[in-house]
């Protein structure tokens, strides 16, 4: 996750999403903050049992 | 005596006249217009008025059609909001080209049925993505009380017209704070319902998971008569409950009698200004509120509503971001097309997080009924400001002004935001929270804090 560019780069290929040069730099700038934002997430340790929510009921 | 023609007016002010005969509601709309016409080349709250419905509406409600409780009440809308005739903006420039709305949304349909009058659509951040209240397209909706600084959003319209006295009642969308903040930053009573508890059919969604519509008004009544006029179950809408309503307007004289209240610490104690802790300091006063309770890991919760808001909001928007990402504001584009990017194992943990998040805050509601927090990390920012300094650190103000209503509209809790003020000084909002279908003991207790002045709403 460290190279952020190519993060960019490759996901935006993948999914079909055209970036213009003139706004790679603040997608950047916004993946930054995402990944700072998420920590506390990704820091958090579920039990294994742990469903989503929400439930889907048929 | 409230001049009943004036900005001042509640909108219960407003009903109790038109329903007694002492106030033709055609004055009433007229004297609204004015206002607006006055106030908007500064405020810019509106995007549409419609002058002429509003006008034909009045006419039928002083022939004694469709009276109800809100009676001759003019109002104004988010424009995501459906409003029949017109494209529904959700503030943006792209949506122009999109469908003319075939009829009003639902909660516009249920005031109006209540005897209020729609006045206009008003001005947003662009699809909700946002908590200034700037707009590129349109301008950016201005606080009344320092024209200069913002008014919070994304409801950013709904908390100035309120706050200018344009209308006493305006509806707004929460997704993560877009009432909440706005009524911080405009000195405003805002609620944020339940969720699932009013219909969002005939609205543009933002996140499906979060999405919230709401009223902002000066008063807590007005509040409550407004919040009872538009409950019920609503097919169209696949999110919204069919429990029965609970009508809360009654409620409002019961007081705080029984109520278990407490502060939030720990993640709402900290990393904001010291005004926002004054503001709880002062509102716990009031209700000798000393005890303290922590939301476990709010941190988290804030995470993984970012999350969610993110990955939903992006992929809602996808094909708009490949085919005219030059037509979308540059403060929320860059925001999309990251948000998109984004993994999708994030979004699975972000959403079992929210189960347990969610068990461990109902466990919190069995020793209190409503937890005080801030509403904004601080009083409104000047219009343009992009950083701002929370406690030393310096911060995006688009991604952070609502740090402290993301984990409560993360779990759909419901939310009334109370104005403080301190003479000389900017407005900021308390959240007065409750466990969820129990809107009433957070109205009741913005009721008694509006009775003992510790929170009053004045139009600017």
């Amino acid at each position: 996750m460290a190279d952020i560019a190519s993060w960019m780069d490759e996901e935006a290929k993948a999914i079909g999403l055209p970036i213009a040069e003139e706004y790679r730099a603040n997608v950047i700038v916004n993946l930054e903050r995402s990944l700072a934002i998420v920590q506390p997430l990704l820091a958090v340790e579920l039990d294994e049992e742990l469903t989503p929510l929400p439930v889907y009921r048929p | 005596m409230t001049d009943l023609l004036s900005k001042a007016a509640t909108a219960a002010d407003i009903a109790r006249a038109v329903s007694s005969g002492k106030l033709k509601a055609s004055a009433v709309i007229e004297a609204a217009l004015k206002r607006i016409e006055a106030a908007e080349p500064t405020v810019n709250a509106f995007t549409d008025v419609v002058a002429d419905r509003a006008r034909r509406r009045a006419i039928q409600i002083d022939a004694g059609q469709h009276r109800g409780p809100l009676s001759g009440v003019p109002f104004a809308v988010k424009n995501l909001f459906d409003i029949q005739g017109l494209p529904t903006r959700a503030g943006s420039k792209i949506n122009i080209d999109g469908p003319i709305a075939k009829r009003d949304g639902a909660l516009v349909r249920r005031l109006e049925s209540a005897g209020a009058i729609l006045v206009g659509a008003l001005n947003m951040g662009e699809y909700a993505y946002d908590f200034t209240g700037e707009n590129i397209h349109y301008g950016p909706s201005r606080n009344p009380h320092d024209l200069t600084r913002m008014s919070g959003g994304s409801s950013g319209g709904s908390g100035a017209a309120v706050a200018a006295g344009e209308v006493p009642l305006s509806l707004g969308s929460d997704t993560n704070g877009s009432i909440r903040v706005p009524a911080s930053l405009c000195g405003l009573f805002g609620l944020k319902p339940t969720y699932g508890r009013l219909s969002r059919a005939g609205s543009f969604p933002f996140v499906d998971a979060f999405d919230h519509l709401g009223p902002l008004a000066r008063s807590t009544e007005d509040l409550a008569m407004s919040f009872d006029a538009m409950q019920g179950w609503d097919p169209d809408d696949p999110v919204c409950s069919d429990r029965m309503t609970d009508p809360t307007l009654p409620t409002l004289v019961e007081g705080i009698a029984g109520l278990r209240i407490a502060v939030a610490g720990d993640y709402f104690a900290k990393g904001g200004e010291p005004e926002c802790f004054a503001a709880v300091a002062s509102v716990a006063k009031a209700l000798n509120a000393t005890k303290t309770v922590v939301l476990p890991q709010a941190a988290a919760a804030r995470a993984a509503a970012y999350v969610i808001t993110a990955m939903e909001g992006a992929q809602l928007h996808l094909e708009r971001l490949k085919t005219r990402p030059q037509d979308f504001d540059p403060d929320t584009r860059e925001r999309f097309m990251a948000g998109a990017l984004l993994p999708g194992i994030w979004y699975v943990k972000a959403q079992r997080f929210r189960r347990l998040y969610r068990t461990q805050v109902m466990k919190l509601f069995e020793e209190v009924d409503i937890v005080l927090a801030p509403a904004t990390p601080c009083a409104a920012p000047k219009l343009g400001q992009t950083m701002m300094t929370l406690q030393g650190v310096e911060l995006p103000v688009r991604a952070n002004l609502g740090i402290y209503t993301q984990p409560i509209s993360f779990i759909g809790l419901p939310v009334v935001a109370v104005p403080t003020r301190t003479a000389g000084a900017m407005p900021i909002g308390v959240q007065v929270i409750a466990k969820p279908w129990n809107e009433s003991a957070a109205l009741r207790v913005a009721a008694y804090l509006e009775k003992q002045g510790v929170c009053v709403s004045t139009p600017a």
